[in-house]
This record gives structure tokens, sequence and C-alpha cells, in this order.
């Protein structure tokens, strides 16, 4: 290419990175995306369980032999546990040092570090994100009854302080955090199946008892998940949280009134600029603020998340090592610079400035990203996700301000014809460079809770005959001189209003392009574009239509079910008064009127105290019901639209080709990036 | 000439008061609140926060009080000097802000010295030779300057930098700066990243006050006590700067209430395109995330150097126009 050409290129990017659509695609589409290279096959490393395998002698980082040599710190063999998590790296033993240079958008993005350090949760899922793993707990069983779930530790495992990480750490969790009210005001659903509370008992230093009345099977799951009481440390104590199964004790007393008075602790709280007890504790617990918390992720801050670089440095006291007993991470340090913007974030990624980077990167920019591999020397890898649609139009059941539109809403024909009038190959090819896969909501079909590949088409294929003659029986037959079709009580024409938030996808412009389709039906939508807060006001509100978000998460259904089915009023796009009363158990909201959704209700309640094969049953039997009824129209998904772009430098080895992109794979975290390393 | 200074102060006193209900309110107008935004961002970045957690949050930030009492909680903590607590960035105001505030008076000063150092013997320039090919010349490149939007040339200045010198993206230090407490390099390392911002700010600026400088001397020049002052021989450029450059300042100075909250806040948009650590985009967060705080405080900022700006200019005017201090005690 010439010099002239390629400013011309310049200029055609220039315009992909000021335009949201991006529509300078260089046709990736899915037939040559297996071709392309850029998608490979799931790997990652994997946990040794067999104990013979536990390395016998330890080594350590050389940063940490310093310290060790100048007695600040003692040695590697007494800093780990007698049991520590064994990895087994990817490709070959790593190098340690090195900094992992990263980009980050500011304070809110905390789940930028957050999932870097995710091995501090007690359970993990393997790299393919089906099988749960050992992580902070060495094993777990539970009982016949489904009552009881207990958790090994690691016998000598410590916080990264180098006190000693015990079974009382999560009794001073449940006792002294979460039972406070003034700090957790209201209790949370994960330890409380069908309502009843549940108790976390010490049986010994390295044994810990979690007893529920009911029988609950799904809280291996829900230790495994990105749950409140499964989330670890980092995520769960952060940003005024405060679950996550345990905490450090001996850190953390000192800032309650149990253990002094509460004149002390608020003339303390006073003293360091807090308003009151409560205010600094939700300080002191937050690793992204106070680099002086305890910790047991394989980085801790050195410089706080508000400030514009966020810094971390290795953990001393990390309990993993690889086969061969070098304590991990291998990269010293991980520095994250503040992009004001994602489009600032983009650029510095393809100039090469982050030795690692999946978050913010947008899919749209992936032929500017592509064509800057060799100058910035990187890889470009895409990371395919596994729930259905990445863009589901979010039909709101218990939408009552225009009773004409809440009755059209309301029916399933009415919204099985919406979906067929979708063309999702052009939406496909514009928004996702072709790479995505079309069709319905389900999960992928490799998912043990997909209910079988005919439910990818179920009602989702563009059929806009078909979609034509089933409104035409269901008495939407008379149409204005524009072809649009007219509402049954005062014969104006039927608008349907669609709400749509520009966060991580350009949804308006989608919502815009599936307006334009649906006039082949004669139906006529008007897209709404609300900033994203007053989006989940509106909605909070019940007064959306349609609402487009994605239902990313919802491949593990019990886990993050609020965007398949309206269970949980936080974002019940699908009907929140409905979401109220199935959540306060009948106390608030409406009873649904709708069979089907009743039989949702029960098929989910009863799940928590099934067994896996029989869960894996009934989820398939409520993605069956939810797809034949369209509650959520999918369109577009198993896409890497998010966190699915991996900027890669070459200079990193044990980099998986293709890594799990999920709510509970925590992407990055999954793929342990303790165990990547510099290779020179 | 004292009264007036003093109903000026009064006036200026009521405003700020006004300001700071105004901000406040308005604000709060669209529905939703931080949790609202917080909730949103979290879950659109592959979080998760329910709905016990987000009434924990409303009760840790005071978010469930009636909007009088935050109001009055926060003021009253302005009086006294204490701006709050941003709940975004976790961290108090005053520190929020504080971090920022000398980068953007840095760059905005920088921007405004830079857009006067050319403005002023180019209007003037313009303006004296009238028609010539240097005048066309400046005249293209003003209209250019003045058309073409700020963010965009920032963004094209920002793709050509790096695709042709491969430079450092954004921001107003390299990488192996950021993080280094301040020496004699870092000094360095900024100075050498100030220009490109400081431009892309000035361009915009530089342009119009070219036009009116231009104009406004044009208009002076055509008067008869120049050609009075020619025709007694006296030198040509004291006959241009004595009086018709100075009657043609006023412009200048009527801009200065506009240049202080320019100062602190510098151009949002364009700090936002080159990723500027200045306050222009921590008040657009604010709002966005709607940190109540934080949006009162730079709001009420800009609004009070608003104020105090105008006032400082009327001063000034008087001071540079004999005509408007006639006036005033006629």
């Amino acid at each position: 290419m010439n010099r002239f050409s390629r400013y011309l290129v310049g200029f055609a990017t220039l315009a992909a990175l000021t335009s949201t659509t991006g529509l300078v695609v260089d046709a990736i589409a899915q037939s040559t995306l297996a071709e392309s290279g850029l998608v490979g096959e799931l790997e990652g490393a994997t946990i040794i369980r067999d104990p013979a395998r536990i390395p016998t002698s330890f080594s350590e980082a050389p940063m940490l032999a310093e310290r060790v040599a100048a007695g600040d710190l003692p040695a590697v063999e007494s800093r780990l546990p007698s049991e520590p998590l064994v990895i087994q790296v990817l490709d070959e033993i790593g190098k340690y040092g090195g900094t992992w240079r990263r980009g980050f958008i500011g304070p809110s993005d905390g789940e930028n570090g957050n999932r870097i350090n995710a091995s501090d949760k007690l359970l993990f899922w393997d790299f393919s994100g089906t099988e749960i793993v050992p992580s902070v707990a060495k094993d777990w069983s539970i009982s016949d009854d489904g009552r009881v779930i207990t958790l090994s530790l690691r016998k000598g495992m410590r916080w990264s302080d180098g006190a000693p990480f015990t079974a009382d750490d999560f009794v001073f969790w449940f006792e002294d955090l979460y039972s406070n009210t003034d700090i957790v005001p209201t209790p949370i659903a994960d330890m409380s199946p069908n309502g009843k509370p549940g108790r976390v008992v010490k049986v010994d230093e390295t044994t810990v008892r979690f007893e529920f009345d009911d029988p609950y099977f799904l809280f291996i799951d829900m230790l495994a998940g990105d749950t409140l009481i499964g989330g670890g440390q980092s995520v769960r104590q952060a940003r005024g949280q405060t679950f996550g199964a345990y905490a450090p004790a001996h850190y953390l007393k000192q800032f309650l009134p149990e253990n002094s008075s509460l004149e002390e602790v608020n003339a303390m709280a006073e003293a360091e600029g807090f308003d009151d007890w409560v205010q600094m504790l939700h300080f002191k617990k937050d690793w992204q603020l106070n680099p002086e918390v305890p910790r047991l992720g394989p980085w801790v801050t050195t410089t706080p998340i508000n400030t514009p670089t966020w810094v971390m440095e290795r953990n001393p006291y990390y309990w993993a090592v690889d086969t061969e007993g070098n304590q991990l991470p291998y990269i010293d340090r991980i520095v994250m610079t503040l992009a004001e913007d994602t489009e600032v974030l983009n650029l510095r990624a393809i100039a090469g400035e982050y030795d690692m980077q999946e978050r913010h990167i947008d899919l749209g920019k992936l032929p500017v990203i592509l064509e800057n591999q060799e100058k910035s020397d990187y890889t470009v890898r895409l990371d395919l996700a596994f729930n259905g649609s990445d863009t589901v139009l979010q039909i709101n059941q218990t939408y009552d301000e225009d009773p004409e539109i809440a009755k059209w809403l309301k029916n399933a024909d009415f919204r099985r014809s919406l979906s067929m009038g979708i063309d999702r190959d052009q939406l496909n090819e514009t928004f996702w460079l072709g790479v995505g896969i079309p069709g319905s909501a389900v999960p992928a079909d490799s998912s043990p809770y997909n209910p079988g590949p005919e439910w990818r088409d179920k009602w989702s294929t563009f059929e806009p005959d078909q979609a034509n003659a089933l409104l035409d029986s269901i008495g939407l037959d008379k149409k204005d001189s524009e072809g649009f079709r007219l509402r049954t009580d005062n014969g104006e024409r039927l608008r349907i209003e669609v709400q749509a938030v520009k966060a991580f996808l350009p949804w308006p412009q989608q919502a815009e392009m599936i307006a334009e389709q649906w006039k082949d039906i004669g139906i006529q939508a008007d897209v709404r574009e609300f900033e994203r807060g007053q989006a989940m006001g509106r909605t909070r509100e019940n007064k959306h239509q349609i609402m487009v978000w994605t239902n990313g998460g919802t491949e593990l259904l019990y886990l993050f079910p609020r965007h398949a089915i309206p269970v949980d009023p936080t974002e019940a796009f699908m009907g929140p008064r409905w979401a109220s009363w199935f959540a306060s158990n009948g106390e608030q909201g409406v009873k649904p009127d709708d069979p089907n959704m009743l039989k949702i209700f029960d098929l989910f309640r009863s799940a928590g105290g099934q067994r896996e094969q029989e869960r894996f049953k009934t989820a398939q039997e409520i993605w069956k019901i939810v797809i034949d009824q369209q509650y959520g129209i999918g369109t577009v998904g198993q896409s890497p639209a998010l966190m699915g772009v991996r900027i890669v430098s070459n200079k990193l080895g044990n980099i998986p080709s293709r890594v799990c992109i999920a709510q509970h794979c925590r992407t990055p975290g999954g793929s342990h990036p303790e165990t990547w390393f510099f290779k020179e | 000439m004292l009264a007036y200074i003093f109903r000026r102060l009064i006036f200026a006193a009521a405003t700020t008061v006004a300001i700071s209900v105004i901000a406040f309110v308005i604000i709060q107008l669209p529905p939703g609140d931080f949790v609202d935004a917080y909730i949103a961002s979290i879950s659109a970045t592959g979080g998760q926060v329910s709905l016990a957690e987000a009434e924990g949050l409303r009760i840790q930030f005071g978010l469930d009080r009636p909007m009088y009492l935050q109001y009055f909680a926060w003021i009253t903590g302005v009086v006294q000097g204490d701006f709050g607590f941003s709940v975004e960035w976790r961290r108090p105001v005053s520190e929020v802000i504080g971090d920022r505030l000398w980068m953007t008076v840095i760059i905005s000063v920088f921007a405004i010295l830079l857009s006067w150092g050319l403005a002023l013997p180019i209007g003037i320039y313009s303006a004296v030779r009238q028609y010539s090919i240097g005048d066309y010349v400046f005249t293209f490149v003003g209209f250019f300057g003045l058309a073409v939007p700020n963010f965009l040339l920032a963004l094209i200045i920002l793709y050509f930098s790096f695709v042709l010198f491969g430079a450092n993206v954004g921001g107003l230090f390299s990488a192996e700066y950021q993080l280094e407490p301040w020496s004699w390099g870092k000094v360095w390392d900024l100075a050498k990243h100030l220009p490109l911002p400081g431009l892309i700010l000035a361009i915009g600026g530089t342009a119009q006050l070219i036009r009116i400088m231009r104009a406004n001397l044009l208009d002076e020049l055509r008067k008869p006590y120049v050609v009075t002052a020619r025709a007694k021989g006296m030198r040509e450029s004291r006959v241009i700067l004595k009086y018709p450059v100075r009657a043609a300042l006023n412009p200048f100075a009527s801009t200065i209430g506009y240049l202080f909250p320019f100062v602190v806040s510098g151009s949002i948009i364009i700090s936002l395109v080159l990723s500027l650590p200045t306050v222009g985009p921590l008040l657009l967060r604010s709002l966005v995330a709607q940190d109540m705080q934080l949006a009162g405080t730079i709001v009420l900022m800009l609004g009070v150097l608003t104020v105090i700006g105008t006032f400082i200019s009327d001063l000034v005017l008087m001071w540079v126009d004999p005509r408007l201090r006639a006036g005033l005690d006629g």
C-alpha cells in the first residue's frame, strides 16, 4: 500500500472511530471466521487435583527473594499453604517479572481489576466454563439431603499480610458483617433459599459448613458463580458491598464497634474524615480503594482506583504454584492507565500501549485493529460468547399505561410476528461484521441448559409473509394508506415504543434498523434513546414497552436469570410488577395472569433443591416456554461483541487461543492471568 | 464609582446563591439517581447488583432523603469549605477536583495566551493591510478554524500523530512518567505534550478573535481622528497602536467573564477526545453518573467564576475605555 492510500484508509477508519455503526466492514463473514485464524479452540490453564502432584520444593519471584534475603519476608515455603493450588500452565513454565500495561475508564471500572483477581472465589469454573474446580477452597461436599454444604480450606494458607486464613474468617463475615443490619440492611436471597435464612458454622480451623433448612444443591454453583455469596472478596467487598462469604477478620475487627465501643469507632472514623464507622468500614474493606486491606487474590492494590493509574503488585502470600513449584503470579505488576473515553482506550490499544486488553475493545473497530497487528506487535483473538443474544428485545408484560398497546404486548402471536419480522442476517452483517449467530435467545447449543438445536430458529427466522398472516389473523388486519396496521380501539396507527440505551453495543442504531424492517409487516416502531440511568428509572416505574438489552449471563440460567425471565426486580425488563411479585413471594407486585409465566416461576423455584442433571432439565423446560412465548426476542449472539475482541502483545506467553467469555468465567480471570508471563 | 462596584457585588452574591440552588435542582431533574446510573454501568460492563444491594447503597449515600435535605446538607458544608463527597470517585470532592484543577489551569492559560498571541498581531495586520495577500491567507485560515469543529480536528490530529509519528495517544504524560513524582524530566515531558492540546483548544477562539479584531480595527481606522493624526505626521505605528487598537480591544476585555470558567474547566469535548486529565471530563462524567455533590460543586464553581469574571471584565472595560468611565460619571 502506498502512502497516499494509507491516508485514505486512515480517513476511513477515522470515520469508523467516530461513528458507532462502524460500517467499514472488511467482511469477516461467519463462514470464513474459522479460516481467519482469529477464533481458536477453548483452552487454558488447568487445576491439578491429585495431591501426589503437589510439588515438594518451591521457588519465588526475584523481587520477593530480595525481600526474603533482607529479612522483610518469611521464606516461600512458610508463606505457602501445605496444599497449595497447583496449576498446570497452558504452554510452558513462565519467567518472573514484567509489568502488564492495561487501560481502565475510571473509578466505576472496578470490574476490570476484580476479574483479573477472580481466583479469590471459593470455587471457580474451569477454562471452558463447564466444570466446577477448587480455588480458595480445597474441596467441597454436599450432604445427601442437600441441606449441608461443607468446604475444606488449605492448611497454612495466609492473607496477603501474612496472617492465617481460617474458618474464623467465614464466621466473622457471617456473624459480624453480614448479620449486622447497619452494614448489610437486607439479607440476600443467595443465603436464604425459599426465604429461609441459612447459617455459617466453623467445624475446625480448615472446615466450614453452610447449613440450610431446605435442600440447596444449587449452592455449589452459587459458590462458583459470580453471585453475591460466591463472587469472591475482590468484587463482593468493594463499592459498599459486604458479601462473598469470608473477610479478613484480623484486620477489619478494629473498625467494628463490637470490639471497642460505638464512640471509639466513630471518633476514629471522624479523625480519618468519614461520616461514621459504617462509611469507614466500607472504605477499609474495599481493595480498590484501600491498599492496606489483606487480600487473597494474586495481585494487591498499591495505587488505588480513584487516581489516574490503578496499580497492583504481586501478593507475596499467593497460595497457588505451577507444577514445578514456582509461586504464582509470574507477572510482577499491573499498571492500568485511565482513559477518559473508550475511543481513546481503543486507539491506545491499537497503538500497542497495552499488553493485554479485551475490556472496552469495540468489535466495530476490528478492521483497524487487525491492520495494526504487525506495527504494534500484538495478536488479535476473537472469543465467542455462549449466551444466545447480544441484543434482545425484552417485552414488558406488565405495561399498563396504554391498554391497547398492553393488550398486544401480552399477545404471544403478536410477539412471534415481531420476531419473524426481523432480518437477523442484515443486523449480523451490519453490526457484528457477520461473526455472530442469528436466532433466538437460547444459550449456545453446546450448553447443558440448551433444550435442543431446533430452538435456535423457533419463531426466530425472517418470515415476513408468515408474520403478516399471523398479524392479520389476530385482528390487526386494518391498515392505513401507508400500510401501517391500526389500533383496534380508536382506528389510529398502532405505534410501539422501543426503549434503547447506547451502552456497550449501538443499541439505538440496531433498534432503528429493526424498526425499518418492521415496516414490511406493517408495524410502526418508535425508537427512543435514553441515557442509561434514565432508562433504568423508567423500567422501575413500569413505563417502557420494549427494552433493548443483552442476555449475557443467562447461559447459566440460575445464577443470572434476570435477562431471561422476570424474577429479579433490579432489571425486570420483561415485567417489573411480576418480578416484584416473584421476588417478594407474593407480598408486592402483581401475580401474573399468564399461565405460562406461572409455570416458569414454579419451575425456577423448584430448581434450587434439585441435583445438577435434574436442574438442567428444568432449565431446558423454562427456555422452551420462554422461546415459544417470545417474551424476549433474540437477534444475534454467541459473538465476540462483549469482551471478546482480545488484543494480546506478542511478548506474552501462556495465552489461550480462545477463552470463555461469560459472567461466570470472569473473563479474563477464568484463564488464570497469574500463569501468563513475559517471554523476554 | 464605589456605589456602582458595591451594587455589582450584591448582585453577584445573589446570583451565586441562585446558581447553587438551580445547579442542584437541574442535575436532579432526570429520573433516577446515582444508584440507578451505577447499576446500569455495572451491568453494562458485566457485573451485577441486586435490589437489596441497591437499597443499601441508597441509604449509605443518603439518597433516600428528600432533595432539599440533600441540598442543605451539601451547601452547609460548602459554606464551611467542605464540598462534600464524590460517590463515584469515593473521595472528597475537593481532592477529586484539586487533582485536576492545576493541570486544567495550565492547559487553558497556555491556550488563551497562544490564542491572544496569535490573534492580536494577525488581526492588526489583517486590518492595516486589508485585501493584501496576507490578509486573504489569514482570512482563509481564520474561516477554516471557525468552520471545523474542534473535536474533529482533535480526532484527526490524534489519529495522524499515531499513524505518522507513532506518538503517544492522548493524555499529558508519557507512560514512563505517569507514575513518577514531579521532576525536571516530568516537567519536560509535560512541556512536550502541552502544545498539541493547547493549539487545538486555541484554534477556534483564535479564528474568532482575528475576525473581531480586524473588523473593529477597520471601523476605528476610518475615523477622522486617525486621519487627523496621520495628517499631523505622526509615525504610522503610533497612529495605529495609540488609540485605534486600544478601542478595538474592547471585545477582548468583555470576554474575560467567559475566560474564567474556561480556565478551570477546559473544553469538555476536546479534553474527552484527547483524554486530558482536566475538569471538563470530570463534569461530564459526574453528570452522567448523577454524582450530585461533585457535579454540583463544579457547576457552582463555574457559575461563581462566570460571575467574578463578568465583574472583573466590567472593571477592565472601564479601565481600557475612557468613554465608559465618562458615561458613568455623567
